[in-house]
């Protein structure tokens, strides 16, 4: 087994060039994408693109943004999941981008209806 | 609920020390931030929906990779130490055990943070991304680029991904709804560390690799889905052309006894391709729930909902006994001919209700139908959870043909079952092309113990009495993996452990998936 391994070297060297060649021929995609903390430019985006869709108006979730929920139990819910809530890891959701998350749910004012 | 905590966990089989030392030498290869062991990092990984404890799921780690190289590293740390890890994507597999591993103690391979769109090409409609992407991130990236190009993805579709999807056969509401048939080229890390790229991925300086799916020799592209042969790292799929016109169609039909007749008034136009997306029966319950409505705003006694109360709220919710979703895709003229047939087919039937865009407006469930047969992400279908609330929730998902008479037998069975057990039918038939996915969301409290305990009896009798008449479900939640694995038969669990055996003799890659493990007997 550890013969295997190390006699693929040459070949995950070869993948590894291949993919550097991808990325240069899709450096904007990359650009976009690059670094996991870059997923997510502020709370707000992280609500229009995975709270909102359930928790805007109420739709699916309850209404979250006007009720000046503390940022502390945003963060809770969000890591331990709330019965059907699911629960999102720090790989999908960074520690820095749940707070600002938090932050922008406890402060942002009620929908206008 | 008992309390078995994660905290001190280790893999079946593995003792502290060589554990100790394969934490150690993870966070070597990936830093100690990569490398979670505590258990408040480890809590959003146990949230599953399934009728079993939380701690029969529970992860003693979980580690984070963002290169392929790093994925190899962590491949031969658990070949040294017979670590067992349990590799998710976007972790967001509801209701068939969300990010949580098949085995107590396995340690989650968590790829998420590759999170790269390797490659779109507009012209020829294809696309490679990590694991890592979500359907959202791409939906954005072909808006922001302005390509005419659509996606095809399941109803979690915002937060989920193209390739975890595909890897676990999911489907989609679109032309292109067979996700794992649009599949093109996979980039796979085997056991032994190797990189292997499937159909024209191995040929040097080969451009083909997304458009071209069968290569050369055996094509073993599907040997890796739903399986533990190798983790994927890469994965190209097809995307359709954005037509300049698209119409949702939805018809309605008052009675239960009518599924019979819908669907052989669909199949052969969906055969035919006259309607060409992925077709979708869907029953009250499931529309209802979608559309926003709880049990409780109607009855408040436990057990499986009488049907005076769904013609109630049937009415309230202006919606069929049977709700059928289909749409029209092409040029005006296009559509144009193939409404008139569709609509002929459906006025010689004789029965029903059509609605367009013209007649539903905005109102739901409608509009998020829609959304889906034309590529636009919503999260809509969580409404379901409402329906009984609680977070319970497992799809008994079995195939059948798409024959009317199979489909009646399917519904009338299921729901007798369910109802048995004080729980609903909450389900749709997806047509395929000549097949029927009938997904069954098996909605429960899992905050009420003794619902919860119904719910598993349930999911064992369904199981158990499909299968009494030749049905089998075609993917299933964590729990129940090993169970469907013997209705398929001795002879491919014989075949699929010799495969293991050859490939991964450690037996180090999510053992227990689809029922095949070395620890089994076959």
């Amino acid at each position: 087994m550890l013969r295997s391994i190390e006699s693929a070297a040459a070949k995950r060297m070869a993948a590894t060039c291949f993919a550097w060649a991808l990325a240069m021929s899709a450096g904007s995609a990359f650009a976009a994408d690059a670094g996991d903390n870059a997923t997510w430019k502020d709370g707000k985006h992280v609500y229009d693109k995975v709270c909102g869709y359930c928790h805007d108006d109420g739709r699916v979730g309850p209404e979250l943004l006007g009720r000046q929920l503390p940022a502390a139990y945003a963060a809770a819910i969000v890591r331990h999941g709330f019965r059907a809530m699911p629960a999102f890891p720090a790989s999908y959701i960074d520690d820095a981008s749940l707070q600002k998350v938090g932050e922008f749910i406890a402060t942002a004012p009620a929908p206008k209806k | 609920m008992s309390d078995k905590s994660a905290k001190g966990l280790l893999p079946q089989g593995v003792d502290r020390a060589n554990f100790d030392q394969a934490i150690a030498k993870f966070r070597n290869l990936l830093g100690a931030e990569n490398v979670l062991v505590e258990e408040q990092q480890l809590v959003p990984y146990q949230k599953v929906m399934m009728s079993t404890e939380d701690a029969n799921h529970a992860p003693s780690a979980a580690v984070t990779a963002t290169t392929v190289e790093q994925v190899q590293g962590v491949v031969k740390i658990c070949n040294e130490h017979k670590i067992p890890i349990w590799t998710i994507s976007t972790g967001r597999n509801f209701g068939y055990g969300s990010a949580a591993p098949v085995q107590r103690g396995q340690v989650i391979l968590d790829l998420k943070k590759m999170n790269k769109i390797l490659e779109v090409d507009p012209d020829l409609g294809t696309a490679l991304v990590e694991p890592g992407v979500t359907y959202q991130q791409l939906y954005d990236y072909l808006q922001e680029h302005n390509y005419p190009l659509m996606l095809s993805f399941s109803a979690p579709s915002a937060i989920a991904g193209p390739l975890g999807n595909t890897m676990d056969r999911g489907v989609g509401y679109t032309p292109y709804g067979e996700h794992f048939m649009m599949q093109c080229g996979m980039e796979v890390v085997l056991a032994n560390g190797d990189v292997y790229r499937t159909g024209m991925g191995g040929v040097e300086g080969n451009n083909a690799w997304q458009v071209f799916k069968w290569g050369y020799g055996p094509t073993l592209d599907g040997m890796f889905t739903q399986a533990n042969y190798g983790i994927c790292t890469k994965m190209g799929f097809w995307l359709m052309p954005k037509p300049p016109v698209m119409m949702p169609l939805e018809f309605q039909f008052p009675k239960e006894t009518d599924i019979a007749d819908i669907v052989e008034f669909i199949r052969p136009l969906r055969i035919a391709q006259i309607i060409p997306n992925s077709v979708v029966i869907a029953g009250t319950v499931w529309e209802a729930a979608a559309a926003g409505a709880r049990r409780s705003d109607y009855i408040k006694e436990p057990g499986h909902t009488p049907e005076s109360v769904l013609e109630q709220v049937r009415k309230d919710k202006n919606l069929g006994a049977w709700n059928v979703y289909a749409c029209l895709y092409g040029t005006q003229e296009q559509v144009d001919v193939n409404f008139k047939i569709v609509d002929g087919a459906f006025k010689a039937l004789g029965r029903g209700r059509l609605l367009t865009q013209k007649e539903a407006g905005n109102t739901q469930p409608f509009k998020y139908r829609s959304e889906m047969m034309m590529g636009i992400p919503n999260l809509q279908e969580f409404g379901l959870y409402n329906w009984r609330g609680g977070g319970g929730s497992m799809w008994f998902a079995p195939v059948s043909q798409a024959r009317g008479s199979e489909c009646d037998k399917q519904y009338a069975l299921a729901k007798s079952i369910l109802n048995k057990h004080g729980l609903d039918y909450a389900g749709e038939f997806i047509v395929g092309w000549r097949d029927m996915h009938h997904v069954i969301d098996v909605l429960y409290d899992r905050t009420n113990e003794e619902e919860t305990r119904r719910a598993d009896a349930c999911f064992n009798e369904l199981l158990d009495e499909f299968e009494k008449r030749g049905y089998a479900v075609y993917r299933v939640n964590t729990r129940f993996q090993d169970r469907v694995a013997q209705s398929y038969g001795t002879v491919k669990r014989k075949l699929e452990h010799t495969l293991k055996r050859a490939l991964d003799p450690n037996n180090i890659l999510a053992p227990g998936k689809s029922g095949i493990d070395l620890n089994n007997k076959f």
